[in-house]
């Protein structure tokens, strides 16, 4: 199968430049031939300074790496951000009201609009969570939704990530460095602030408080420690809203109320946003010999003195096997069509649809119901012979534990490599913050796999990052 | 029938710890075939624990026991007025939608041999009680009741038949089924506790697609410390008790203390961090 020619954000067929790309255009032009170099190696520097690295997980050499800068920004129209922006909210609006059916009266599923089974039996459905009413009815507060693009209209949702979604800081990073290092371009375009987020981030926990919390509720971060590959971002948003950073032991429970241990003695905890995963937040409640939690935490969230962001159980919206049922679950709680697509998928479990992909699967992407990072998927037509003979016997193995999808002809932006600037395809994650209010940061992280033609974008998997311009009118 | 009950446990705790978390599912919650006249827990730190829901409706307690001495010791004390409703349940407030009792946990997963025959039999509206005491008896098939793992031998001595705790459930019912099928007498039975049966009774009703959930209580009369059964779904009557283990239906002489997906979510006491298991040091059930 030929893939068509992937859709290049800043030019048309014929080679002009498209809209939001014309005062970049002029930009580069007028730049000396060495000013990029230049840029790329000043980037070097800013990120070293920063201190952003990530942990790559099965990598001996070093726990730490720099994550690749892209110096070319990547220019959204206001015009393309206000329909994304749309369906972001529709489908963070929608999702969270599934996750409060599934967890009180299940309405979805008795009326048969997703399959009872495929929730119920799913190892992402929390049991713990049933009626909990967690404040103003939010579950995921803070969502990263993966976003691809074919064409000047065609914008796929990849994945929602519900659970702890990572990479936010890199997005506020690389805004940081753009502006050190090209501060005439700012001038010469009208760019919606990122900045904004942090503070947005606490006005959105401070919203979810618990009754009785105040008017200023205590809010801590809890991390899993150094080891973690996001540690760096969970102290930078501590860093950054004035927040404590803690591990489980700085935490505990007493009587139903989650406090904090400090110089001066235990400090109420009215707010946790947790990057630890929900099977490791509390042993009294889930796995017993996690060391990262802090016992007695879900009974206290349960008692309501404690608001977890994101609430436990959130993964069974995100799943990768429920993800196809998003429309459906769209219109179902809002009773409207869904405005951003989701890219088609076929369903291992049936026959038709399993020979199918077994017969093509040199063409499809292939992933693993929980996986993520880019880990455990195949991505058929840059695989070898043997991964593609592993991924079929696997699939003829587990039908049930794989999601397929065509190999979607990614966007391109120009990008700054090694022989100059070549389009290199890019994804999109905009964060989205549920509170009192939806608020969604203009632009996201975009990530630019590197490699010529490659389509993973994973920083795990080689794949770098670019600033994200949303113009403003 | 007015039951008192008195039952005492033992809560092993590490040596030296500032704080153990302690979830406690000790407070029965009352229905039409049973209304609680007293019911009090004593132990240390338990005045100030915290009180919520659970996700299954019980009434749960967080305790934090500080610089607790190993064994905590908990004492349950209460008078309970039952009456017999058939099992009857129903409708309890504030519980969970019945099809949640779907989810198969590692403890309730059953041997396709034990439900499978009754796969295409009639199970709405009349015909599910009657599927159910089906299912009943059909695990009675394959288990000898057994209260806390002892069985009296056919000669009239008690042997211990303690199975190694990381046997399963499953395992025991498959290793039946091979010996069944070679056509071996029925006095192969396996011996199972209460806990055990009622596994077994919710681990087919949920294969056959039957809400079924796991009750922890007391038995007037009966020999174990604690008692175990299920309860199953019927849209018209709701949640319906079945003492596998004793082959009926739940009487008077049965007090519901707290419910769950299966004996682990149940669980009377819970604690973090864990060290062996809790032990009952004396239990009364009397009638008063």
């Amino acid at each position: 199968m030929t893939q068509p020619t992937p859709f290049d954000e800043m030019h048309n067929a014929d080679g002009s430049i498209r809209e939001p790309y014309r005062e970049l255009d002029r930009w580069l032009r007028e730049q000396p031939p060495q000013a990029l170099n230049l840029m790329a190696t000043d980037a070097e520097g800013i990120f070293r300074r920063l201190g952003i690295t990530f942990a790559v997980y099965g990598s001996n050499e070093g726990t730490e790496k720099l994550i690749p800068f892209d110096v070319i920004p990547r220019i959204i129209s206001a015009a393309e951000w206000r329909r994304l922006a749309r369906g972001i909210e529709q489908r963070v609006r929608a999702l969270n009201a599934f996750l409060h059916d599934i967890y009180h009266r299940q309405e979805i599923l008795k009326a048969g609009r997703v399959p009872e089974k495929l929730i119920l039996q799913n190892a992402a459905f929390c049991p713990e969570m049933m009626g909990i009413d967690p404040a103003r009815a939010v579950y995921a507060h803070i969502i990263g939704v993966d976003i691809v693009r074919t064409g000047p209209d065609d914008f796929y949702v990849l994945e929602d990530n519900l659970r702890t979604p990572s990479g936010v800081s890199y997005m506020l990073e690389d805004r940081e460095a753009m502006l050190q290092l090209a501060p005439d371009l700012f001038q010469r375009h009208k760019v919606a602030p990122v900045e904004t987020y942090t503070e947005n981030l606490m006005r959105t926990l401070e919203s979810v408080a618990p009754e009785g919390a105040g008017a200023s509720p205590t809010i801590v971060v809890l991390t899993p420690g150094i080891y973690n590959s996001a540690y760096f971002e969970h102290s930078f948003l501590a860093d950054q809203m004035g927040a404590q950073l803690c591990e489980g032991q700085d935490l505990f429970v007493e009587d139903g109320f989650v406090y904090m241990r400090t110089t001066s003695g235990p400090e109420r905890v009215d707010v946790i946003y947790r990057r630890i995963d929900d099977d490791y937040i509390d042993p009294l409640t889930f796995k017993p010999d996690s060391m990262l939690g802090v016992p007695g935490l879900f009974d206290a969230y349960r008692a309501g003195t404690v608001t977890l962001v994101n609430a436990p159980g959130t993964g069974i919206a995100d799943d990768k096997a429920v993800y196809t049922y998003v429309p459906e679950i769209i219109e179902f709680y809002l009773g409207e069509k869904p405005l951003l697509s989701n890219v088609p998928t076929y369903n291992c479990t049936n026959d038709d649809e399993r020979a199918y992909v077994l017969a093509n699967i040199g063409d499809l992407v292939v992933k693993e119901v929980h996986g993520s990072g880019g880990y455990g998927m195949l991505v058929g037509p840059t695989s070898t012979r043997a991964q593609r003979e592993e991924f079929r016997n696997r699939i003829i193995a587990r039908p049930d534990n794989y999601i397929v999808q065509p190999t979607l002809a990614l966007s391109t932006c120009p990008t700054y490599v090694n022989r100059g600037i070549a389009p290199r395809h890019v994804d999109l994650r905009p964060y989205v913050l549920v509170g009192d209010q939806i608020r969604i940061t203009p632009g996201g992280l975009t990530r630019v796999a590197l490699k010529k033609g490659s389509l993973v974008v994973n920083s795990s998997q080689g794949g770098g990052t670019k600033d994200t311009w949303v113009l403003e009118e | 029938m007015k039951i008192a009950i008195r039952h005492e446990l033992a809560v092993p705790v590490p040596q030296g710890a500032t704080r153990v978390q302690m979830h406690l599912l000790a407070h029965p919650v009352a229905f039409a075939g049973q209304h609680i006249r007293h019911w009090a827990v004593e132990g240390p730190d338990i005045a100030t624990a915290a009180a919520f829901p659970d996700a299954y409706g019980n009434d749960a307690r967080l305790v934090t026991l500080r610089r607790p001495e190993s064994p905590v010791s908990l004492l349950l004390e209460g008078l309970v007025e039952t009456s017999d409703k058939h099992g009857v349940v129903g409708r309890i407030g504030r519980e969970p939608v019945p099809a949640l009792f779907r989810r198969i946990t590692p403890l309730t997963r059953s041997p396709v041999t034990v439900y499978g025959k009754f796969r295409s039999t009639p199970r709405d509206g009349r015909d599910r009680i009657g599927l159910l005491h089906q299912v009943m008896e059909r695990i009675n098939e394959f288990h000898v009741f057994a209260p806390d793992g002892v069985v009296p031998s056919i000669e009239g001595t008690t042997e211990s038949v303690r199975p190694a705790p990381t046997q399963t459930q499953t395992q025991t019912l498959g290793t039946m089924t091979q010996s069944q099928s070679l056509g071996e007498p029925a006095d192969r039975r396996t011996p199972a506790t209460a806990r055990d049966f009622a596994h077994a009774f919710i681990g087919a009703c949920r294969a056959l697609d039957i809400p079924a959930r796991y009750v922890s209580g007391y038995l007037l009369g009966g020999d174990a410390p604690g008692h175990a059964w299920a309860e199953a779904w019927d849209d018209g009557l709701g949640w319906i008790g079945f003492d596998a283990a004793l082959l009926l239906c739940p009487t008077e002489r049965h007090v519901r203390l707290a419910i769950g997906l299966d004996a682990m979510s149940a669980a009377l006491v819970r604690t973090s961090p864990t060290i062996g298991e809790v032990e009952t040091t004396s239990l009364s059930v009397a009638e008063a």
